[in-house]
Formats: C-alpha cells, sequence, structure tokens
C-alpha cells in the first residue's frame, strides 16, 4: 500500500512541466534576473500568513504597517486564515490601490521586472486536500527557471517555475500588487485597474482618488468609469472647470454616453450654462434604462436653477 | 462575545444609511459605484441571488435579527456587492458545513461591511486596531 502511495506521488510531482509555463515561451520585454531585494521580510506566526504577506507588500510600498496590526482586518480565527477579498478590500486603508493581475506566468515576470512585488496566493496541499498559503513573489531567474519568495518562515525561499505554477494554479492563479494612485501595475486588466479605483475611492481622501483616476484614465483613454471618476474627483475639490474639460474631452470620444453626458449637465448647471445643461440632460432623462431616474434628476434641477435665477 | 457582537451589530446599523448619504451627496451626478453595478454580468447576479437565498433562510434571518441586522439591510448591502465579491461569499457559502452556513454569513458578511465600508473592524474581540 505503501510504495503505491509512494509511486502515486512520484508521478504527480515529476509529471511533465505545467501547462501554464506555455505563457513564458518566446517571453519578451522582461528583465532576464530580478529580485527586489529591499522589500522587507515578516516571518509569519502561527497561520498568520496572510497578515505578514500582506505587510511585506504594504511596506514595500512605502505603508508603515506590522502583520500584528494587520490581524484583526484580514485574519478570521474560526477559518485560520485569511479570504481573498479581505486582502484586497484591505489595502485602500493604508492609502494603497490593490489591483487583481492577469492568471498567467508572464503577466507575474512583467510585474516583478516592473518593480512591482506580488502577493501570491497558493494551495500548497493538493486539490482536494488544501492548505492555504500566500506568499510575495520578489524575483525570478529566467536562465535557471526559478522563482524567489518572501513565504512563510522563509526570507528567500526559491522555488522552480514548475513547482510554483503547480501551487498557484489551485488557487486558480489568484494573484494582486499594492501601489500608490499615482503608480499603475504593469500588467492589470482594464476591467482590474477600474474595480481597484472604485475599492480605493471609497475609502481615499479626494486628492489621492484624484491621482488614481488621473494615472489609470491617461492610460485607458476610452473608459467611461475612469473619465467619470476623475472628473468626480475634481468636482468633489470645487474644481468645476478641471471636471469640465474632463467631461467634454470624455464626451467627444464617446458621444452621447449618456452618465458622461448627465454628469456634464450637472457641472454646467453650476456653472450657469442652463441651455447646454438642458440640452446634455433631455436625451438622458427620456432614454429608458439604469440612468433615465439620475436624467431626470438633473434635468428638474436644470428647470427649477433657470427658473430660480430669471425670477 | 455577546457583547462584541452587538457592539458590531450596533456599528453597522448606523453605518449602513450613512454609506448611502456619502454615495449621493448630489443625487443627479452619477458616481462610479453606480456605473461599475450597471456593468454586472450574469454570473455575478447568479451568485447575488445565491448569497440573497441564504440570507431569506428563517433561520439566518431569525439570527441575523439577534444579532441587530435587519434583514433589508443585509440584502442591500449584498445587492451591492461587486460581481468578485458576490461570488466569492456565494462560494463561502456553498462550501461551509452545514451547520456552519449562518456563522460563515455571518463573519463574512461582517468582515465585509466592516472593511469595506469604514474599516471598523477593531470592535472585533481578536483584532488589535491599526489606527
Amino acid at each position: 500500500m505503501r510504495w503505491v502511495v509512494a509511486a502515486l506521488l512520484a508521478l504527480t510531482l515529476m509529471g511533465c512541466a505545467a501547462p501554464g509555463l506555455k505563457a513564458l515561451d518566446g517571453l519578451s520585454g522582461v528583465a532576464p534576473r530580478i529580485e527586489l531585494s529591499q522589500t522587507p521580510f515578516y516571518p509569519q506566526e502561527d497561520y498568520q500568513c496572510g497578515p505578514a504577506a500582506l505587510a511585506t507588500v504594504l511596506n514595500a510600498a512605502g505603508q508603515d504597517t506590522t502583520p500584528e496590526a494587520l490581524v484583526g482586518q484580514v485574519f478570521l480565527p474560526a477559518r485560520q486564515g485569511s479570504l481573498q477579498i479581505e486582502m484586497l478590500a484591505a489595502v485602500p486603508r493604508h492609502g494603497l490601490v490593490g489591483t487583481r493581475i492577469p492568471p498567467r506566468m508572464d503577466g507575474l515576470l512583467a510585474e516583478l521586472s516592473a518593480g512591482n512585488p506580488v502577493l501570491v496566493m497558493q494551495n500548497l496541499g493538493l486539490s482536494w486536500a488544501p492548505s492555504w498559503h500566500y506568499a510575495v513573489a520578489i524575483g525570478y531567474d529566467l536562465a535557471k527557471r526559478e522563482l524567489v519568495l518572501r513565504s512563510g518562515p522563509y526570507p528567500r525561499m526559491v522555488m522552480s517555475f514548475n513547482t510554483f505554477e503547480r501551487t498557484w494554479a489551485r488557487s486558480e492563479h489568484w494573484a494582486m500588487v499594492a501601489l500608490p494612485p499615482d503608480r499603475l501595475s504593469a500588467t492589470g486588466t482594464e476591467s482590474a485597474v477600474v474595480d481597484a479605483l472604485v475599492a480605493f475611492q471609497r475609502l481615499a481622501p479626494v486628492a489621492d482618488t484624484l491621482r488614481g483616476f488621473e494615472t489609470a484614465y491617461a492610460r485607458f483613454p476610452d473608459n467611461a468609469t475612469l473619465a467619470v471618476g476623475l472628473a468626480n474627483s475634481q468636482y468633489a475639490q470645487g474644481n468645476l472647470a478641471a471636471a469640465e474639460q474632463t467631461l467634454r474631452t470624455a464626451l467627444l470620444r464617446q458621444p452621447g454616453q449618456a452618465v458622461i453626458a448627465n454628469n456634464l449637465a450637472n457641472v454646467l448647471l453650476e456653472r450657469g450654462a442652463f441651455d447646454e445643461a438642458e440640452r446634455l440632460a433631455e436625451p438622458v432623462a427620456t432614454h429608458a434604462g439604469p440612468w433615465q431616474e439620475a436624467g431626470r434628476a438633473t434635468l428638474d434641477r436644470v428647470r427649477k436653477t433657470r427658473q430660480a435665477s430669471s425670477r | 462575545m455577546k457583547f462584541v457582537k452587538s457592539m458590531v451589530a450596533t456599528a453597522l446599523v448606523i453605518t449602513l444609511p450613512l454609506g448611502g448619504f456619502i454615495q449621493t451627496a448630489q443625487a443627479s451626478m452619477i458616481g462610479v459605484e453606480q456605473m461599475q453595478q450597471a456593468s454586472r454580468t450574469s454570473e455575478g447576479e447568479a451568485a447575488r441571488a445565491r448569497v440573497l437565498e441564504a440570507l431569506s433562510r428563517a433561520d439566518v434571518v431569525a439570527k441575523l435579527e439577534r444579532q441587530g441586522v435587519s434583514p433589508e439591510q443585509a440584502q442591500a448591502r449584498v445587492a451591492s456587492l461587486s460581481d468578485s465579491d458576490a461570488q466569492l461569499l456565494a462560494q463561502t457559502v456553498d462550501t461551509a458545513p452545514a451547520g456552519g452556513i449562518i456563522g460563515a454569513i455571518l463573519l463574512v458578511f461582517f468582515v465585509l461591511l466592516l472593511t469595506d465600508v469604514l474599516g471598523f473592524t477593531k470592535v472585533f474581540p481578536f483584532t488589535r486596531s491599526v489606527r
């Protein structure tokens, strides 16, 4: 019985290269070898790899915190672990944007090459007997096909790409980076960037929110949510002229976009341009859809304000 | 523990309506959160429906009420979850052992709510506060 198990184990461990590594064929544009050795190290205690890994990436991005301070934010004692949602949700509370990165090895290496340590979730057990673990990837060597991690009690764990990819795949390749709002992740997709900023703006001061949207909008200039986020931050700061400019530019790129039109109407109203505000709000208020109610409220506001001012 | 739970519940009751006001200071201006909610997928809807279903069970409702959280508030909160968060929560609800479902919902629900609304988790007994 015992040798059967041993043989089966050997088979699983020695299987051919992990399928996820195909992404590395013909990889270009990344450094052949990198190690972000300035990344701090917090040895994990008990089961608390979540707080330790989180403290590692937060400190690497310049925020001063400790795993002990994070335990209450991301550790569920009953489960002896941290949920991915909490790990992501905790990042904005420290003034940083937490962005999920694509579930691919080449993306992971691109982030490292850009200087961003990556928080990864692994399953060090088997799919049917999971042993979940959070660690921070800090470097790699393409020639040796090895990854370097701050992991659990090990300040510098070297793992072959192959082994890492297998353990990472079992968490569905969950990984994220935590960065200041004026720095974008190297690989985050448009939707991941938007998700990250929407979570960020709930907790961040408006000046940081503005910087975050500005940076992301520069990379994805066709994204309406980012345009509206930037304009709303400018509006919240009382800079109506900047908000108007942002929304006008966005509306030129996406004529008829209801949210942009509606918000521009509000800004113009406050700047006294009643006619144009009304022209913009009217189609939003008459078109059935998720924005009709807001459009009606805007139109109503425009007409009332105009009446009040003409009296 | 009981005392702490009721404190958490009180905090929730106070903060839930507040969140709404902050978002819509100017009702006619549309925020990014609303935009994101409008772009939801059917998978996200299904996940929210699964969580809502668990939340509507009589034993769960009774337990929520004992914690001082009205089922309506809980449902409103779930309705505003993003697709990915709802899917994770639905998974937790699905994989928790039969007896632990309520516990899982409550625990995850509290943590989620607190982490993303206010950063208020220090009322939990196992927490050491950051601020």
